[in-house]
């Protein structure tokens, strides 16, 4: 077993001040067959010689959904993604940087602020579909915003790095939705408790949030495993169908 | 350029966006306050999200669920540390508390001859009734409904991405407690400093388990920074040495370290412990207490005779070998703990995975049974016995893991859940009513001294990384202040403490204000040092054994003496440490439980002692009893009494 077997290279895309740098980063593995995932990569480096790259993470266990990353420009569960020599780390390219592999990630949630749909004070005591359920297993990894065009609109059609003009106010919420809302605004939907008014004010959002970019598009694919096209789109698409 | 500082004036902070923050933000805002929520995490993510997602449900399972069953349940679990107030109020309000989080979306299963939620089949091992609900999706469910519970209200105002630095408190004449004023916040993405004027602030932050790194199976941003704050401002912490480890959590490979295997349960009626020479060093594992299995691991591990992964092997192949019996084992084990099997076969393979070899395993931590000193209410005391509000500190209050004094020496599966609910929404209330009319009252003054300190941080000379202090930190907390302790560990841990604030002073900073991941990896660190200086003080006050707090070189505290809880606060730069009286159970209950653990004991030898066709047979019959007709057998919870069959004997 040579040493050089023991180790690979993995290049890690830093930011700071706007400026994007590749760090071509050495990572020994701790056991001769260790499959190290993308997260073992960047902590060992802040551990050595990125003191301080920033990184989030919170689970290890693909539960959180805050490690997203983009690995050779494809967004990925990092602490669930093993990784191999001459992979590229960065952080995922359809959410503006904050530093290194961190995005900013409040204009997503931002835009459904004040959204009050559910019917209080019915009764509580129904059980839910099992589409309620299988659209509950959405942890927000945002690996679903990769080439959406909905979302695209936010930045003139393109990815935020790529923007002439300044980006758009993340404060404010996105004018433009994504998968993960109309998923939110879809469960909402299917919420048993949920009133007919609720509904159709879920619904109204959707639409609000350029669902017409669906009428086009192949579909979105989830980071794990929801069928987001069948679930989601489609249905939002047929009930919408007479409104746009 | 120098880090701006920003005003803002709100009638309540919260911090934190898990359950007990969610929770509190909402029932201020319905009280009409104005709230503003601060998280360092994106928004929902937390322990609340990644946990099981089981709930104590009062009466959900049965009708003889009354208040003070479960109230008592609570409190005798707890080694009878706990307050008798707040396990009361635990038990009068878990039902009202979990239907407020139906409201915001979490739906259970409904039992249609109850007409309510769902509970599991089983009374839970340490339950004394059957009354925990489960959800699909475990707590991303959660998740989901304190996402919405936040989302939903235009009176809350949140900002992910903001570290809660310090609260502001204005101290009274003979600076015995104080009067909060607001608190100092980064807001890292957008790269400033925000003072915030707020006569209420509530703590969610959560645990400290990440002192333990990599050994947790708990969220990274658990640095102990509700422990610290509050120890900063002057508050209470009461039961600091009450740390919950899980025996069984992954050794290796690195990249599952930490995570969940099993519980002393699913080790089954077989499963024994090994050191590295393959000497069983406990057997009658699915009987034993989590401390005694964590005890035994340890032991070896000191000794030299430790797995190489610093652990010990846990044993379980002489369940699957048996021939009948064998089958039913291996559903057993993969369907009472599923998400720890799963780890378990993802980390060691498929040999393993089959039981045909056994597994290296380590205690990991996994939840601060102290924590912040509170009332029913979750506001700050102070003073003697269960304390009042008089002597502590006006407008603090906290609620869910952060604060103390409802689960003492340890914590049944399943409450937690619903103590963020219950308490979460009994100190957002309490929090809004105290802001009323006093918002307009708070002076600047107060707050220059904190923002002009933190910014001097900024752009600060130095010659040393937080992360290689912080691993210095983990390794030695795991050592002195971990699983086991022994008194001149907690002496040692001491110094090294002082060590590392001293080296603190030289961490380099730099200057740019938008996420500026050294600053929050110093801001970090030092929360975990002073949370760690409370566990070891804490420690030191209690020298025997007792619930989460083991020690190698005591005994262990008996069940009849008189129960106490230990306090630890800070006042003027020192530390000070007490013990508070606790009231006992009456003794006729205590040697009942006591009973029942001889009992089982007793029987577990005797069916060690069978010709093995006849314990095979005997074992059959076993399984089938608590086998469901799916198949499938109830989900334990991590950290319940079920999982750990001998905690509930322990008293
Ligand atoms: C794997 C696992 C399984 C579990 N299963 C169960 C179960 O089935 N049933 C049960 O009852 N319990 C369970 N628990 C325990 C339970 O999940 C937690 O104790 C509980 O969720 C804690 O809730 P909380 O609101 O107090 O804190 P958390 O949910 O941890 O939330 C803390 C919040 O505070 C924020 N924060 C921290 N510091 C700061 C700061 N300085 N500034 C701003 N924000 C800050 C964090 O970002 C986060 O949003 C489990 C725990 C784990 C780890
Ligand atoms: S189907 Fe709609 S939401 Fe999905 S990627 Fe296309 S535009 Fe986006
Ligand atoms: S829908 Fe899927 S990809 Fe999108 S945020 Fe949810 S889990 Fe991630
Ligand atoms: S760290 Fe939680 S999903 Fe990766």
């Amino acid at each position: 077993m040579s040493i050089i077997n023991n180790s690979i290279v993995i290049n890690i895309v830093t930011v700071r001040d706007g400026k994007d740098k590749t760090v071509p980063f050495t990572y020994n593995k701790r056991e001769e067959k260790e499959k190290p995932m993308a997260l073992d990569v960047l902590m060992q480096a802040q551990s050595s010689i990125l003191s301080d790259l920033a990184f989030r993470y919170g689970c290890r266990a693909r539960n959180c959904g805050v490690c997203t990353i983009d690995i050779n420009d494809r967004p990925r569960i990092a602490c669930r993604s093993r990784v191999k020599d001459g992979d590229k780390l960065s952080a995922i390219a359809t959410l503006p940087v904050l530093s290194d592999l961190v995005v900013r990630r409040d204009g997503i949630a931002r835009q459904m602020r004040g959204l009050k749909t559910s019917g209080q004070g019915n009764d509580l005591n129904v059980d839910a579909p099992d589409v309620y359920h299988e659209l509950t297993a959405c942890i927000e990894c945002y690996a679903c915003l990769d080439n959406c065009p909905m979302h695209a609109r936010n930045f003139d059609d393109k990815l935020p790095g790529e923007m002439e003009s300044d980006l758009p106010d993340p404060s404010i919420g996105y004018k433009y939705g994504n998968p993960f809302s109309l998923l939110k605004l879809e469960r909402l939907r299917q919420d048993p408790i949920n009133s007919e008014k609720g509904r159709e004010i879920a619904l109204d959002k959707a639409i609000d949030l350029g669902l017409d970019a669906c009428i086009e598009c192949p579909g979105c694919k989830c980071g794990v495993g929801i069928d987001l096209k069948n679930k989601v789109i489609k249905p939002l698409l047929e009930a919408a169908k007479y409104k746009i | 350029m120098e880090i701006q500082t920003e005003w803002l004036t709100y009638d309540v902070i919260v911090v934190g966006s898990g359950g007990a923050g969610a929770q509190a933000a909402y029932a201020a805002a319905e009280q009409g306050a104005k709230v503003l929520l601060v998280s360092k995490d994106p928004l929902g993510a937390s322990d609340t999200k990644i946990s099981e997602g089981l709930a104590t449900v009062r009466e959900s399972g049965t009708d003889d669920d009354y208040e003070d069953v479960l109230s008592e349940n609570v409190k005798l679990a707890g080694g009878d540390l706990p307050i008798k107030k707040l396990t009361d109020t635990f038990a009068k309000y878990s039902k009202d508390a979990y239907d407020k989080y139906r409201v915001h979306g979490l739906r259970p299963s409904i039992n249609k001859n109850k007409n309510g939620p769902q509970s599991l089949p089983l009374a839970m091992g340490g339950h004394n009734r059957n009354r925990s609900v489960g959800h699909e999706n475990h707590g991303i469910a959660f998740g989901h409904a304190n996402w919405a519970s936040i989302i939903k209200e235009k009176n809350i105002e949140y900002i992910e991405d903001s570290w809660f630095l310090d609260l502001i408190v204005k101290r009274n004449a003979n600076n015995i407690h104080g009067i909060v004023l607001g608190g100092l916040v980064y807001d890292a993405g957008k790269g400033v400093l925000l003072a915030i004027k707020a006569p209420s602030v509530v703590i969610a932050a959560g645990g400290l388990s990440t002192l333990f790194f990599p050994k947790t199976d708990t969220m990274r941003g658990n640095t102990g920074d509700s422990y610290a704050i509050a120890l900063r401002a002057g508050a209470d912490l009461v039961d600091m040495e009450q740390l919950q480890f899980l025996p069984f959590c992954l050794a290796s490979p690195p990249s599952y370290e930490g995570l969940l295997a099993g519980e002393p349960v699913t080790a089954s009626y077989l499963g024994v412990l090994r050191d590295k020479n393959g000497k069983v060093i406990l057997n009658g594992v699915h009987l034993r207490t989590r401390a005694a299995c964590s005890e035994a691991i340890m032991r070896a591990v000191v000794d030299g005779r430790g797995s190489p992964n610093g652990g010990a092997y846990l044993d379980m192949t002489a369940n699957k070998v048996l021939p009948r019996s064998g089958p039913y084992f291996m559903k057993f084990l993969k369907t009472s703990l599923p998400t720890a099997y799963i780890n378990a076969r993802q980390a060691l393979g498929k040999e393993a995975a089959k039981v045909e070899s056994s597994w290296e395993i380590r205690p990991g931590a996994h939840y601060m049974m102290g924590g912040i000193r509170v009332d029913d209410e979750g506001a700050s005391v102070g003073g003697d016995k269960e304390g009042s509000v008089k002597y502590g500190i006006s407008g603090l209050f906290a609620a869910g893991q952060s604060m103390g004094g409802l689960f003492g020496a340890n914590r049944l599966g399943s409450t937690s859940l619903t103590e963020l609910a219950v308490f979460g929404n009994r100190a957002g209330i309490a929090a809004a009513k105290n802001a009323i009319n006093k918002a307009s009252i708070i002076n600047d003054e107060f707050f220059n001294p904190y923002i002009s300190e933190y910014k001097k941080l900024f752009g600060r000379q130095g010659t040393i990384a937080s992360t290689s202090l912080k691993e210095v930190l983990q390794k030695e907390s795991w050592e002195k202040i971990g699983p086991v302790r022994t008194l001149k560990g907690i002496d040692e841990m001491d110094n090294i403490i002082i060590d590392l604030e001293e080296k603190l002073i030289k961490v380099a900073i730099p200057d740019y204000s938008l996420w500026n991941q050294s600053f929050l990896d110093y801001v970090e660190l030092r929360n975990m040092l002073h949370s760690a200086k409370a566990i070891s003080l804490a420690a030191k006050e209690r020298n025997g054994s007792i619930g989460g707090h083991v020690r190698l070189d005591g005994k262990n505290i008996s069940a009849f003496s008189k129960p106490y809880s230990t306090l630890v606060n800070k006042d003027k730069g020192n530390y000070i440490v007490k013990k508070l009286d606790r009231d006992r159970t009456p003794i006729k209950r205590l040697i009942y439980y006591k009973f029942i653990g001889y009992k089982r004991l007793l029987e577990a030898k005797i069916l060690l002692m069978l010709p093995k066709n006849i314990q095979d047979k005997k074992l059959e019959k076993k399984y089938k009893d608590i086998m469901l007709a799916s198949g499938k057998v109830p989900e334990i919870i991590p950290g319940s009494t079920e999982g750990a069959i001998g905690e509930a004997t322990s008293v």
